[in-house]
């Protein structure tokens, strides 16, 4: 039945209005179209609330005034806002601030320059210093190599040498008999006794 | 839950931006934020950007702060927004807006009344002396 209250009201504005009984539009509160009216507002009459008219003329006047000025107010600060966002996107700072950041870019290049160039140095010189020791390496891995082959032709010389001191002792086809005569002439005895504490005898019993 | 709509929730057709004042503070001890909000918002739900803000209880030096940030203000009446009563006569007090008309027709009317007042008192003094005269 009573419905619940409303939040928005049907506005209604008079001004000018005269001070006979006029109706308001009805507002609908906390009741219903269907609702009956309470008893005691049955010969309620509702009037406007009084309006002084030489106040009201003067008020329209200042309202009047007030309007314009606010709307030109509001001009004002559009104009303001999109100047600025024009200046913003292509006017000076724009400009200013692709200066700046070419500026910046510059600086940022030749400071990178700079420390390439550096590192490029150290580099430089670093490479250099490897390609001497190894260089170096190089001629002493050479030198070792060379000594070790003169080594080892000597060494093998010495081999020879020694070999062919030696093949004067061989036994030849043409020795043969001569060698067999000397050895059967000359029996080797390699017999020897030997004790405890190291004393050795070489001198033993004959054998045939 | 992934929240598929954009920040302020804006699926309005035909709303427009308000520069109001939203109520907080407790109970018996109200304080307004000037706010800048759509119209179809709740007074105090979620709102664009604060703007400034107003105690109405004075302060120990019987003083009414106020605050604005101008800037933004201007920002968002240069995009279309619209000033509530309050709001307009706040700013007509600050300066940066000329002053309401209701705010001169009330001072007026104040005026008026503690003259007829004073008047009145002055004639029943008058009527008070002739009577013990």
């Amino acid at each position: 039945m009573l419905r619940a209250l409303s939040r928005c009201h049907a506005p209604v504005v008079r001004l000018l209005s005269p001070r006979t009984a006029v109706l308001v539009e009805t507002v609908r509160g906390r009741k219903s179209r269907t609702d009956p009216k309470a008893k005691s507002k049955l010969g309620r009459i509702k009037t406007p609330s009084p309006v002084d008219p030489v106040e009201m003329v003067v008020l329209k006047e200042r309202y009047t005034e007030y309007n314009l000025i606010l709307r030109a107010l509001r001009r004002e600060f559009k104009e303001q806002m999109l100047r600025k966002k024009y200046e913003e996107e292509v006017g000076s700072v724009a400009e200013e601030r692709a200066k700046r950041e070419a500026e910046e870019h510059r600086s940022l290049m030749a400071l990178n320059d700079a420390e390439n160039l550096r590192i490029c140095k150290i580099r430089e010189q670093r490479m250099q210093k490897e390609a001497e020791a190894a260089e170096l390496k190089k001629r002493e891995t050479a030198i070792v190599r060379q000594q070790e082959l003169e080594n080892y032709i000597k060494e093998k010389e010495r081999q020879i040498l020694l070999l062919q001191e030696e093949a004067k002792d061989f036994i030849t086809p043409d020795n043969l008999d001569q060698r067999i005569e000397e050895a059967l002439d000359n029996p080797k005895n390699y017999n020897f006794a030997i004790d405890k504490e190291g004393r050795v005898v070489k001198r033993t019993a004959f054998q045939q | 839950m992934v929240h598929l709509s954009s920040f302020l929730l804006t699926k309005y057709h035909g709303g427009h931006i308000v520069i109001r004042l939203a109520l907080g503070g407790a109970t018996n001890r109200p304080f307004y934020r000037i706010v800048a909000a759509y119209n179809k918002r709740a007074r105090d739900s979620k709102y664009i950007e604060q703007l400034g803000s107003y105690d109405p209880l004075p302060n120990i030096h019987n003083e009414k702060l106020v605050a604005f940030n101008y800037e933004r203000i201007k920002y968002w009446i240069a995009c279309g927004a619209h000033t509530t009563k309050p709001v307009a006569t706040l700013l007509g007090l600050a300066g940066f807006f000329p002053l309401h008309p209701m705010t001169i027709t009330e001072a007026e009317r104040r005026q008026k009344a503690a003259l007829t007042e004073e008047v009145k008192r002055e004639s029943q003094e008058q009527v008070e002396q002739k009577e013990a005269l």
